[in-house]
């Protein structure tokens, strides 16, 4: 796996090179389209992050862990999970240190953290994701693939509890 | 995106009336998150768009998008040969967990759907990214290893089932409620 970006590099290099482009003038057009982009995205992320750490800060996502516990436990979610579900979409590098802790207190093999580690894996930070391949853009009509996603969170935290106990 | 924005602010102020002092630096720190965000996110695309770049100018990208082009015609419903072939090299990316790469190219077919005013394939494109197609969960499997699990690598099957699984669902549910709302009316927004 880990031999396929040199062999791309390789490639493209030296058939760049044989049709005579000019590889060092058009690598730097390219990462200059970059730092455009790059640029372009940093306001609307800046405000999403923001966000997220106001509602973390604040308890709000904690409070929400608390009131949604008892559905949670209902569909066979154990608390740990319900806070790693809830903040996964908010933040990446928070997701990941609560899914560390998991695995260290409960042991890599126990139930729970194979639950938390199939959730993880299954879930992306849906609000960064939103944020990024939406930025500029300010139509309307984006509220649609939002829920959809929101949707299919909720489903994968009760699918890897099931998915779990069953293999 | 708007409301949730305004709910999640109100509402964080009002709780900040227990502890005012934590609201600002929480808010700071959020902006620092992002610039850093920005710092790694442009070196990613400094490589990988520099790279595309040097493909794009060898015409290398016409030929290997080209296989997967006719299916992302069909799937995204556009005739922007751009747009296809970078939503095509978007999917695979994701699909061998090259997420960094994935992202450059994701971002080029938005752009291109957007100016053709395609919101259909935006939103897909978004869905299929935000439910995160993988093939290999790679982060778990090394944090479990490095915790001594007995075998990392079995947390793979229930993983693929469960990612996709939600994938499908996802857009499913997106397909569903886009006739939906085209049908009755254009107020869903």
């Amino acid at each position: 796996m880990s031999l396929v970006i040199p062999a791309l590099f390789i490639i493209i290099f030296t058939v760049a090179a044989a049709k005579k482009v000019n590889v060092f003038s058009s690598f730097c057009a390219g990462a200059g389209d970059g730092l455009k982009f790059t640029l372009s995205v940093l306001p609307v992320i800046a405000a999403v992050f923001m966000m997220c750490a106001i509602a973390q800060a604040s308890g709000i996502a904690d409070a929400a862990t608390a009131a949604l516990a008892p559905a949670m436990r209902a569909l066979g979610i154990p608390e740990e999970l319900a806070k790693l579900a809830i903040i996964k979409p908010f933040s990446g590098s928070g997701s990941l240190s609560l899914l560390t802790e998991t695995v260290k207190e409960y042991g890599a093999d126990s139930y729970i953290s194979r639950c938390a580690c199939t959730l993880y894996a299954s879930s992306e930070t849906v609000f960064y994701v939103y944020a990024l391949y939406f930025a500029g853009g300010n139509k309307k009509g984006r509220a649609l693939p939002l829920a959809a996603v929101a949707f299919s969170s909720a489903l994968a935290a009760v699918l890897a509890c099931l998915l779990c106990r069953v293999m | 995106m708007n409301v949730i924005f305004c709910a999640v602010f109100i509402a964080a102020a009002v709780l900040a009336a227990a502890d005012p002092e934590a609201f600002l630096p929480a808010l700071i720190d959020g902006a620092e998150q992002a610039a850093a965000a920005c710092v790694s996110l442009f070196c990613i695309y400094a490589l990988w768009m520099g790279l595309s770049r040097v493909a794009q100018d060898a015409g290398i990208n016409d030929g290997a998008a080209r296989a997967l082009r006719p299916a992302c015609f069909k799937i995204f419903a556009t005739r922007n040969k751009q747009a296809a072939a970078a939503a095509a090299a978007n999917l695979t990316c994701n699909m061998l967990g090259l997420g960094g790469a994935a992202t450059p190219y994701g971002i080029a077919a938005m752009r291109a759907f957007e100016r053709e005013n395609n919101d259909f394939a935006c939103g897909l494109l978004f869905v299929l990214n935000a439910s995160s197609v993988q093939l290999i969960p790679s982060t778990v499997i090394a944090l479990r290893a490095s915790c001594g699990s007995a075998a990392a690598a079995d947390i793979f099957l229930p993983a693929l089932i469960c990612t996709a699984a939600c994938t499908f669902t996802a857009v499913a549910i997106y397909l569903a409620m886009y006739r939906l709302c085209h049908l009755s009316s254009r107020r869903c927004s």
